[in-house]
């Protein structure tokens, strides 16, 4: 995130999505790495730097400046991390020694049955997000009109 | 008989109707008056207008000012446009007040044109004759048959416990004061009819007149303190009408207005004193108060004593709310005879007398009355020695005897204080026409530094004139001796040797004052101006007859009612009204208090006679001498006070010991002040809080807006800070 | 590894993530930032799928849902700064201040 290039930003984003991946794997859940992998990795990144690149014509070396209000920024982020981190080590969740493993089928079923609706209500959402995308990504009329 | 009694005040009442509703439409004055003469003497363009200047009035210090050049060509014929705006119908135009004068200039100034014709008077004086009647056979019903009369009109008030009833009680007291109130009031009506008829309010003065006749009756006639009240107050309105009848003219608006301030501030204790008396006994009615007030405690009644003769004071202008009645003297004259001689100061008296059974039982009230009463007598004399208008004299002298009434009731002398009252009503209101008659002869000159020589002119009303000074300075024969020498016999006799002291230098006093206007009016020469001279002539039948007829009762009184002192008619008449106070006052190791004598010729009766007949006759002795024979002597006089302080005491005395100044200062002035830095708490303090809120509210808002900044770092900032006090809400505190 | 040290990760990343939307000037980075976030509570699902038996996958059916809405709202955010890009031709969010005060 210091970073002062927006492209190297971007790029460091996709790598970190991939150590993500492999947690995910680490953690015995090879669907999510793979969603993540699909979904990450291939879309959303390629939409950030097809962003960027529609924005930044012909600067993609722009710099990308701090606010200034970077200082309180970094009290609030750190206030959260400890907050956060604090509670959550200190905490007995009740956890296993070893992971478990995902039961591909059961997430499967799972979808399908006891979390259909979310499923249908995430795909209207998808649906209302391109459609919006699209509308709102769009070159404005009347330049083409006038020409 | 009860229906008389109804009649009484009801005639007048009925007059101020007709005089109201019909007046204006039966008199006919003419828009151009009388022509003018180039003279010296005041403007006296009389179109028959009402709010005259007075241009004859002058102030206490200085000499009247000869009209200008412009004064004298305004008021000449040829400036009679501004009558243009004058209509005859009675209403007034827009007249400057130079050009109006209500003074009656009868008979002596010739004519070019119509002559005004007054018709409105015939009813409104014809009723209060019909009053008089009735109210002589009402008193002769009293006084002679011993009999006592009620009645009852109706219910006024009933609410709940509280019940008033419009209800006439004549008793012995009343009706002495409904003889000298109907006698003076039908004279001074007669009188008027000539006095004002130069004048275009000439209706409505007759209006006001007989308002004032119906409010006096109604108060003296009521049989509860808030009957006595309303006549109280309605008396009041019509002293401020009246005084202020020219209207036009700043100075008398503004007695008229310090009369009714100055009363009103009695007016206040009096009203407090009523509201306490039914607080506390639950009634209004006379009898009935009367016989429970000795159920109350004597810090209570002597409070109610007091708030009474607090309004008392301010009605008859005793000190300190004496200082309306001299500027009172701004009214047309007959006013200041009915009503600051004759009857409305009287009402003071009248209250005090009539709770004589509260005061009775409050020995600490009684002595303030009588203090007040001796001080005021000598204050207002010593301040009567220097004046130089005739009416101021008279007004002062007024406070001065009246003051003897309330001394008189004070030491529990409550027959001497009414029997004082209805002589002094007589003379008084003799001399005030007298001095009317006067001012009429000399067109409007009433600075007795002025007058002069005026005795062959006028010889009528120099003979009543005598007649009245000799009862005002208590002469034996005449009316004011008898009442007055009781007054000084009772004051002696009940111990009050102080008092007694004081009474008879202020006899010796009033005698000199009284007197000494009389040579500077009537005797020597003329000291006016040449053509005002050569126009004296005696007043109209009108005016001249009231006074005969006003000194034949001068004359009698005291012999009819007074004789033997202490054992005279009056005192059997009205033994019954004060039957319960007759011990009251009276100090211990006096002579009333040891076995009763009763009065002896040879004894000390007799001395006390002599002593006051005395003082008066020294009083004149020194006024002639100082007046007729040798009129250095004052100011010799005054120089040879030790200490060099003649001048001043002189100065103090003509400008009224200063009371008014200080009035002027203390409450003027200083409600100014006041009202000036309440103004600034108000405008600074309480508004600066209203405003300093809106400003506080308008800044906090400037700095708050400013959070506002359309960026949404900031906002998520905020976010973000929110997140973190959650988080420490439930992490750390753990609620 | 234990759960902790995930979710130490996982706050770590957010806080990151927060760092970044809260101090970066230009709005993709702000969008990354939130992509970021989004990642990070991922990765806690599914380490709680994990370490925690009676889940029952809801962990990591969960994150999948999580995905698909970070999806969408990574493509409408997108188009709404190419939008407002192209008409104010900046990308810094210090100019986007149209609604203040």
């Amino acid at each position: 995130m210091t970073l002062r290039n927006i492209i190297h930003s971007a790029i460091a984003m996709m790598v970190c999505f991939g150590a993500l991946a492999g947690m995910y794997a680490l953690l015995g859940a090879p669907i999510v790495a793979a969603a993540q992998v699909l979904i990450y990795l291939g879309a959303i990144s390629v939409l950030i730097l097809f962003a960027i690149m529609l924005t930044q014509a012909g600067d993609a070396n722009l710099p990308a400046p701090f606010h200034r209000q970077v200082w309180l920024a970094a009290l609030a982020a750190l206030l959260i991390v400890g907050l956060i981190g604090w509670g959550a080590v200190s905490t007995d969740w009740g956890a296993a020694a070893a992971t478990v493993a995902v039961d591909l089928n059961a997430i499967a079923a799972a979808l399908f049955t006891d979390y259909a609706l979310p499923l249908e209500i995430v795909s209207l959402l998808l649906l209302a997000a391109i459609i919006g995308a699209i509308f709102l990504a769009r070159r404005p009329e009347e330049d083409e009109r006038a020409n | 008989m009860e229906l008389l009694i109804v009649l009484i005040p009801a005639l007048p009442l009925a007059g101020f109707l007709f005089a109201v509703l019909v007046g204006p439409r039966l008199d006919r004055v003419p828009v151009h008056g009388h022509a003018e003469h180039g003279e010296e003497s005041h403007a006296d363009a009389a179109h028959g207008d009402a709010g005259a200047a007075d241009h004859d009035a002058v102030d206490e210090s200085g000499f009247r000012p000869i009209p200008s050049e412009e004064e004298q060509a305004a008021t000449s014929p040829h400036a009679g446009h501004a009558d243009d705006l004058a209509n005859s119908n009675g209403a007034d135009g827009v007249i400057p007040p130079e050009l109006n004068d209500g003074l009656g200039q009868a008979g002596h100034v010739t004519e070019d044109g119509p002559q005004p014709v007054y018709r409105s008077w015939i009813v409104p004086v014809g009723l209060v004759g019909l009053s008089w009647i009735f109210s002589m056979f009402v008193f002769a019903g009293v006084v002679f048959g011993g009999n006592e009369y009620h009645v009852t009109l109706y219910e006024w008030i009933g609410s709940g416990d509280f019940r008033i009833d419009i209800a006439f009680t004549v008793d012995s007291l009343t009706a002495m004061l409904l003889l000298v109130v109907s006698t003076v009031g039908l004279l001074v009506h007669v009188y008027s009819i000539g006095y004002m008829n130069r004048d275009r309010g000439f209706w409505r003065f007759f209006a006001y007149l007989n308002l004032f006749m119906f409010s006096m009756l109604l108060l003296i006639l009521g049989d509860n303190f808030l009957l006595l009240y309303v006549g109280w107050e309605a008396v009041g309105l019509c002293s401020y009408l009246l005084i202020g009848y020219w209207y036009k003219k700043p100075s008398a608006a503004g007695a008229a207005k310090k009369a009714f301030v100055v009363n009103r501030i009695g007016d206040f204790g009096f009203g407090l004193g009523v509201i306490l008396i039914w607080v506390n006994l639950g009634t209004l009615s006379f009898r009935e108060v009367f016989e429970q007030i000795g159920t109350l405690e004597g810090g209570t009644v002597t409070l109610i004593a007091l708030l009474l003769f607090a309004g008392a004071v301010g009605k008859s202008a005793q000190f300190p709310l004496h200082v309306w009645l001299p500027d009172a003297m701004e009214g047309p004259t007959p006013v200041s005879a009915l009503i600051h001689a004759a009857t409305m100061v009287n009402a003071g008296v009248y209250l005090v007398a009539r709770a004589n059974p509260i005061f009775a039982e409050s020995p600490a009230a009684m002595w303030v009355v009588a203090g007040i009463g001796v001080f005021t007598a000598i204050f207002a004399a010593a301040i009567a020695l220097t004046q130089n208008d005739i009416k101021k004299v008279l007004a002062y002298s007024t406070v001065s005897q009246l003051a003897y009434m309330f001394f008189a009731l004070g030491i529990g002398a409550w027959v001497a204080a009414i029997f004082h009252l209805v002589s002094h009503g007589f003379f008084k209101g003799l001399l005030f026409m007298g001095s009317g008659s006067v001012i009429h002869g000399a067109a409007g000159e009433q600075d007795i530094r002025f007058l002069g020589g005026m005795r062959e002119r006028m010889r009528w009303t120099y003979r009543t004139m005598v007649v009245g000074s000799l009862a005002l300075a208590g002469i034996p024969i005449f009316a004011g001796f008898f009442s007055k020498d009781e007054i000084l016999a009772e004051a002696f006799n009940r111990g009050y040797y102080l008092f007694y002291v004081i009474g008879v230098v202020v006899a010796f006093m009033t005698a000199f004052y009284t007197f000494r206007m009389i040579y500077l009016t009537f005797h020597g020469r003329w000291r006016g101006g040449r053509d005002v001279f050569r126009q004296i002539h005696e007043s109209a039948p009108t005016m001249v007859a009231p006074l005969v007829i006003l000194a034949v009762p001068t004359i009698l009184a005291g012999l009819l009612l007074g004789i033997p002192p202490e054992g005279g008619l009056i005192h059997g008449w009205l033994e019954e009204v004060f039957a319960h106070s007759e011990a009251a006052g009276v100090l211990p190791g006096s002579l009333a208090a040891g076995e009763h004598h009763g009065f002896e010729l040879l004894g000390i009766g007799g001395l006390l006679l002599l002593v006051g007949a005395s003082a008066g006759a020294a009083g004149i002795w020194l006024a002639y001498r100082w007046y007729v024979l040798d009129p250095e002597a004052p100011k010799r006089f005054v120089q040879r006070i030790p200490f060099g302080l003649g001048p001043g005491m002189y100065a103090a005395s003509v400008n009224k010991y200063y009371v008014d100044d200080v009035y002027q200062l203390v409450f003027a002035r200083g409600g100014v002040l006041l009202a000036n830095a309440l103004w600034w708490f108000d405008a600074k303090v309480i508004d600066g809080a209203v405003n300093g809120i809106a400003w506080i509210a308008q800044r906090l808002g400037g700095l708050l807006r400013k959070v506002q900044t359309g960026r949404v770092e900031n906002y998520g900032l905020g976010m973000a800070a929110g997140l973190v006090l959650v988080l420490i809400a439930y992490l750390v505190i753990r609620p | 590894m234990g759960l902790a040290s995930y979710l130490i990760v996982s706050t770590l990343l957010f806080g990151i993530g927060a760092f970044g939307f809260l101090a970066r000037r230009n709005a993709i980075l702000m969008l990354i930032s939130i992509e970021l976030m989004l990642n990070s509570v991922n990765l806690s699902l599914v380490a709680f799928n994990a370490y925690i038996p009676e889940a029952q996958n809801a962990g990591a059916l969960f994150a999948l849902l999580v995905m698909a809405v970070a999806a969408a709202e990574a493509t409408v955010g997108l188009a709404l700064v190419i939008a407002i890009i192209r008409t104010r031709q900046t990308a810094e969010v210090d100019a986007y201040s149209d609604l203040k005060e």
